[in-house]
């Protein structure tokens, strides 16, 4: 049974991560940028959740409705302003910047709500529905899942069906090609720094339920979302999905069968592993660079 | 009959579904100029790209004197005296013409005195001389190219395979750098020539190798090559009788 | 060369002497040994990051690794200070290698991504292991050399002072050495490195090498200076971020960028932490003490200075991406 509770878990947590991670696989796609100030932005996701709760009592996944929109102009305005100015710069500069912009961001919600962690606690946050076999799913958790299935579900047909997730697609798999066939990569760039924006505050806000609110609470999600980039493929949008899940699994197993102490250990040490043997990711177009 | 330097055997390269070379093979002697022409995604660059080692070829096999180097990697290629320059020009940018240089001459020695006279010699040579304390990276083209040459140079190669050596020059410096590759085969360095331009190339090579549509099409001298309807109807078209 | 040689002796005369002048003043040898270590892991993340250009997040895990080894040696076989140190150093260059060995071969993001993964497992096994004390952290303490007297902070200056010094050393030897021009090239252009006959993986595990068993050194006498390790304070992300920081604001790939980034931001940081800054506006009277803004910045400039240093980064990436020593030398001199 201890299997599969922890199938369960693995899964239901997986997909948050997966919905994190493809909104930095899409931004490595299009931008050739590793957004170190990811974690950052699902803080923001996860206050914005905690705020507009305790303040307007609005539900986390109905919040989801206004930070959405919310976040993904925060991003595009942050491309426009800052990211877009070094995108001829080496990738070094471009990593610095965005550690440099989630310092501000992890370092100004310490001056503006201390460092105490915050709890967000709604009338179901930890209810959970009880399986056959002594299972039990928590609400929250399942929620979220669901959640992310349709936003994950909402994104492939944008990437797949409209014509700007096309030349979305276009500008990730030749950003040269795509200019001389007219499609605007500067602005395409913006719109893949909204939309990673958008998924991973929809990821912090989906988990600050689950977790401690606190301005350090992204760290070890950019890590994670690094390694299930990796894991995927570095740019590949599905493959973000896919690695998500296996990460949330490889991480309830380590749980339930190793110890937890050592479960963010063997995460990263995957991550070596992946690099070492095969680092174009499980289904990665762009391999050595 | 000259020693072969280079031997190409049955070389072929497929990325993923796509053929990039197909069965490919010829040989370049001691001493001799060879170039190597075709439109353009033909395959030039990518033979260069497998022979010093960027690519891994997915059939044949590369010998360079008398030495199995099918699998070798890049680096080691340039330290058994064979280099290259780029279609796409890779100066050092940030440093100096100099250093770009003596960079290529510590492929020889350890001592940075020893290798600063190689590269001053070099650059002498190629009457660049005046040019050491620029930044590479602000260079216009033409001495871009003529950079790495010298950077090439600097390693005391036995062959030289030249990627579009003349592209962005005019036709002043383009018959400049031609004596220059003349003075340097004659001091025993044997060339493969990747070329655009026919004329220079004529003027210049000992043999002349046409690729088209990935494979070879024709190889020979010169004056065969551009009496050869094939290469006329393939690649040089009408516009070349008239020049 | 010989430029480099005597201004570092001049320094090395200057810094020497500097404690002469400052009378016994723990406090500022407090901040004086923080410079000195800071400009010493700056200088060797310069090795590996400045001059190679291969920008390594996770320095925190040599440093880490060097304090974690010597506390746990010096608190359990004590085999003395020196052979402590250089047991640090051949674990951190261990996990150099191994690093190295595993992302050296891909380019790009990679090496960035795995130093930190490195820095994360190196960090949550120490908080995971009995031997390193878990989150209790290790107290190294009745730690004896020779006839010195470790409760002053005098011989950790000179002990700081003596690492910056041979980092600088080593970084100037390098710098005019085919190693050096071969780190440089790799910085340029990968493909052009190889195709002139350098063995890049080879050089970039080279000067990680370095520079990891320079990092090791810092944080073995750091442990001793401190008296007390634990993972937040030796091995945190933080760090890492710090030293590369220090080096980008000083100047990234000169001799001298990281020892002026570290006198800068160590300054700045510990002008902000004791609140001088917040006191200055107030008493030069740009801000008024009773109002919200005066209040505010009294109770909470103490705790801004990452958030300046993450406007300042922002702000050289923008403005001056050589860093402030590279926008005064920005040609020839590279």
């Amino acid at each position: 049974m201890l299997f599969f509770q922890s199938l369960i878990s693995g899964i239901l947590i997986g997909g948050v991560y997966a919905l994190a991670a493809m909104g930095m696989s899409l931004v490595f796609g299009v931008m050739n940028i590793s957004n170190f100030a990811h974690g950052e932005l699902m803080m923001l996701g996860m206050y914005m959740a905690y705020y507009l709760f305790t303040l307007l009592n609005i539900d986390p996944f109905l919040s989801l409705l206004i930070i959405m929109p919310l976040t993904f102009v925060f991003g595009y305005v942050i491309e426009k302003t800052m990211i877009d100015r070094v995108m001829d710069h080496p990738s070094e500069n471009q990593i610095l910047l965005t550690v440099g912009f989630g310092l501000i961001m992890s370092n100004s919600a310490l001056l503006a709500f201390t460092s105490d962690p915050k709890i967000l606690t709604t009338s179901y946050s930890s209810s959970s529905i009880a399986l056959p076999g002594g299972i039990s799913v928590s609400i929250p958790m399942l929620l979220s899942f669901l959640v992310t299935c349709i936003l994950t579900a909402a994104l492939y047909l944008f990437l797949a069906k409209s014509r700007t997730g096309m030349a979305l697609r276009a500008t990730s798999q030749n950003r040269e090609a795509a200019q001389l066939m007219g499609i605007n990569v500067s602005r395409m760039s913006a719109i893949a720094f909204g939309t990673g924006t958008l998924l991973a505050a929809s990821a912090g806000a989906m988990i600050a339920q689950t977790y401690y609110i606190d301005p350090f609470a992204g760290h070890i999600f950019l890590l994670k979302s690094f390694t299930i980039c990796v894991l995927g493929g570095l740019g590949s949008v599905i493959g973000a999905g896919i690695g998500g899940i296996i990460i949330g699994l490889a991480e309830a197993m380590s749980s339930a069968y190793l110890s937890s102490d050592w479960k963010d250990v063997l995460v990263f040490i995957l991550f070596l592993a992946i690099l070492l043997l095969r680092p174009q990711g499980l289904f990665g177009k762009k391999g050595e660079q | 009959m000259k020693k072969k330097l280079l031997e190409i055997i049955s070389l072929s390269k497929h990325f993923g579904g796509n053929t990039a070379i197909s069965n490919v093979s010829f040989n370049v002697e001691e001493g001799l100029i060879v170039g190597l022409i075709g439109p353009n995604g033909s395959g030039k660059t990518t033979l260069f790209n497998c022979i010093t080692g960027y690519y891994s070829l997915t059939s044949g096999s590369v010998m360079f004197d008398g030495h199995d180097i099918t699998r070798i990697k890049p680096d080691k290629a340039c330290r058994i005296g064979m280099v290259r320059t780029w279609q796409r020009v890779k100066p050092l940018g940030n440093l100096n013409v100099l250093e770009n240089v003596m960079i290529g001459a510590f492929s020889k020695t350890r001592s940075a005195g020893e290798s600063r006279k190689i590269a001053l010699a070099q650059l002498d040579l190629l009457g660049m001389s005046e040019l050491s304390s620029n930044t590479a990276g602000d260079l216009p083209i033409g001495l871009k190219k003529k950079l790495e040459l010298a950077r090439a140079l600097a390693t005391s190669p036995k062959l030289l395979l030249l990627d579009e050596i003349c592209g962005g020059l005019n036709n002043t410096e383009t018959l400049e750098l031609m004596e220059t590759i003349r003075i340097i085969r004659n001091n025993g360095v044997s060339i493969v020539f990747i070329e655009h331009d026919m004329k220079a190339v004529t003027g210049l090579c000992d043999r002349i190798v046409v690729l088209k549509s990935e494979q070879k099409l024709v190889e020979g001298t010169p004056s065969d090559i551009t009496g050869n309807h094939d290469v006329i109807a393939a690649y040089l078209g009408k516009g070349y009788k008239h020049a | 060369m010989k430029q480099s040689v005597v201004v570092i002796a001049l320094f090395a005369a200057v810094m020497a002497a500097l404690p002469g002048f400052l009378g016994d003043n723990p406090y500022i040898a407090d901040i004086l040994i923080t410079i000195l270590m800071m400009a010493s892991l700056a200088s060797a993340w310069n090795i590996v990051g400045g001059y190679a250009g291969q920008f390594s997040f996770g320095h925190a895990a040599y440093f880490g690794a060097g304090a974690y080894t010597t506390s746990i040696l010096l608190t359990t076989l004590n085999p003395g200070i020196p052979v402590s140190i250089a047991a640090g150093v051949l674990v951190s260059c261990v996990i150099a290698l191994l690093t190295g060995t595993i992302v050296f071969r891909l380019r790009g993001h990679y090496f960035a991504l795995a130093s930190i993964a490195v820095a994360e497992i190196v960090r949550l096994t120490v908080l995971n292991l009995d031997i390193t004390g878990g989150a209790q952290g290790i107290l190294v303490t009745k730690v004896s050399f020779g006839s010195l007297d470790l409760n002053s902070k005098v011989p950790f200056y000179y002990a700081m002072l003596f690492l910056l010094l041979v980092t600088l050393g080593i970084s100037a030897l390098i710098y005019r050495s085919r190693t050096g021009y071969y780190l440089l090239a790799i910085r340029e252009d990968q493909d052009a490195a190889a195709s002139l006959g350098i063995n890049l993986y080879l050089f970039k595990n080279i000067a990680l090498v370095i520079s990891a068993a320079i990092a090791s050194v810092a944080g073995s006498i750091y442990a001793v200076y401190i008296s007390f390790i634990d993972t937040s304070t030796v091995l945190p992300l933080r760090l890492s971020i710090e030293i590369i920081l220090t080096t980008i604001i000083g100047g990234i790939g000169t001799l001298w960028g990281p020892v002026l980034g570290a006198v800068l931001l160590v300054s700045l940081a510990e002008a902000l932490r004791s609140n001088m800054i917040g006191e200055y506006l107030v008493n030069t009277g740009m801000v008024s003490e009773g109002s919200a803004t005066g209040a505010f910045l009294k109770s909470n400039l103490a705790h801004a200075h990452v958030l300046v240093y993450g406007i300042i980064t922002v702000l050289c990436i923008l403005g001056l991406p050589k860093g402030i020593l590279g926008f005064f030398r920005r040609k020839g001199e590279a």
